[in-house]
């Protein structure tokens, strides 16, 4: 590995930069090849390096780490294969798309016109009635009932049609939700199987991370039981530093645990960039 | 009420996070499911789930059953009489053979 900041050069599996003005984020940033100032030569950072990248960590999912320092390790699943399988059936599951929204306005909109029509031709039929008994000229009223009836009945038609196409479209959505709830089903396998396979990862490495813990400075205890861990993020992520293959340097940041980088590079087991 | 179903993990979460902040408005949450008040506020809930999920959300409006208006008596009489027959294991089909009750086909083609 090696590390230029400005012209100061320095190279090795632990590198010490007690004294340069400079800080954690940055160096982290620059094993990404994403600073300018800072340029780092080294292999390309692996899954787990994202996790331990800078020590303490800001954030740190201890499961997580585990299980991408258990892929590190070429650990698998038996799960696995499974969960390919239920993947690929779910990426081919795809739900028609239906469109029922139009159907049902339709019907509303028929429906409320047939209504409207309905109404005028009993008024209508009232006013004749009236203009009759009082012997009054019926014809204009005859002709605007004509009109009217001849018009709820076009009404009348376009409803029943509208009802009709919303029911073939309700009973095309109803298959087209087989699929959909088929496609829940594969989701919540998936996310079942991921979790298993999660387990069984971080289970292969759990007997590691306890020797690791017990090398690492820091007070913290892991039983048995995978998952069982009582201490604080910053020793869990030692120990997965400790126990993954890492190429790429992590970023010690801390002055206390360690003695100094080479201390920190040989307890991690893993090329190191101390900032004392 | 209003019958939300919900047809994905995304359109779940949403309903249960509806239902949770709306209480008031959920008569009762049926896992992936929620049956709500038939109120303006019920339906808004409603629509905006559908909003966001599209088709993974289906919205019915529910009638409470009414057997006595709805359902011959024949079919009401039938369910009763097998409920109370003396062998459990006896099929319904088998169990209508020589009565007057429907047979299950004859149901199956016949809407209420």
């Amino acid at each position: 590995m090696r590390v230029r900041i400005g012209d100061r050069i320095r190279e090795g599996r632990a590198v010490d930069l007690t004294g340069i003005d400079v800080a954690a984020t940055a160096v982290v940033r620059a094993i990404d090849g994403e600073d300018a100032r800072i340029q780092v030569d080294c292999p390309s950072p692996g899954d787990t390096h994202g996790h331990v990248a800078r020590l303490p960590p800001e954030t740190f999912d201890r499961r997580t780490a585990l299980v991408a320092a258990a892929r590190s390790l070429g650990h698998t699943s038996s799960t696995q294969a499974t969960l390919e399988e239920a993947r690929a059936e779910l990426a081919d599951l795809s739900p028609p798309s239906v469109d029922v929204e139009a159907a049902r306005r339709r019907v509303a909109e028929t429906g409320a016109a047939e209504a409207r029509l309905r109404e005028q031709v009993a008024e209508l039929r009232g006013r004749l009635q009236a203009r009759r008994q009082t012997g009054a000229d019926t014809t204009a009223v005859e002709a605007q009932l004509d009109e009217a009836v001849s018009q709820l009945s076009a009404a009348e038609t376009e409803r029943i049609a509208a009802e009709q196409a919303l029911d073939r479209a309700e009973e095309a959505a109803r298959t087209a939700r087989d699929r959909r709830s088929r496609r829940l089903q594969l989701e919540d396998r998936v996310a079942n199987l991921e979790r298993e396979v999660r387990r069984d990862l971080a289970s292969a490495v759990w007997g590691r991370f306890r020797a690791a813990l017990r090398a690492v400075p820091g007070d913290a205890t892991a039983g048995a039981a995978p998952g069982t861990y009582d201490g604080d993020r910053e020793t869990a992520a030692l120990a997965v530093a400790r126990l993954a293959p890492l190429d790429a340097p992590v970023v010690v940041d801390e002055a206390g645990r360690f003695g100094g980088a080479e201390a920190a590079a040989s307890t991690l087991d893993a090329p190191v960039i101390y900032i004392g | 009420m209003l019958l939300v179903v919900t047809y994905s993990q995304a359109a779940r979460t949403t309903l249960r996070n509806v239902c949770r902040t709306h209480e008031s408005a959920v008569v009762r949450r049926l896992g992936r499911a929620a049956l709500l008040e038939e109120t303006e506020l019920g339906a808004f809930l409603a629509l905006r789930l559908r909003a966001k999920h599209d088709d993974d959300v289906q919205i019915e409006r529910t009638q409470p059953f009414n057997e006595f208006e709805a359902v011959p008596e024949t079919v009401r009489k039938a369910a009763a009489a097998y409920e109370d027959r003396e062998t459990a294991s006896t099929p319904y089909a088998k169990f209508a053979v020589g009565t007057d009750y429907p047979d299950p086909e004859a149901m199956r083609d016949a809407d209420l």
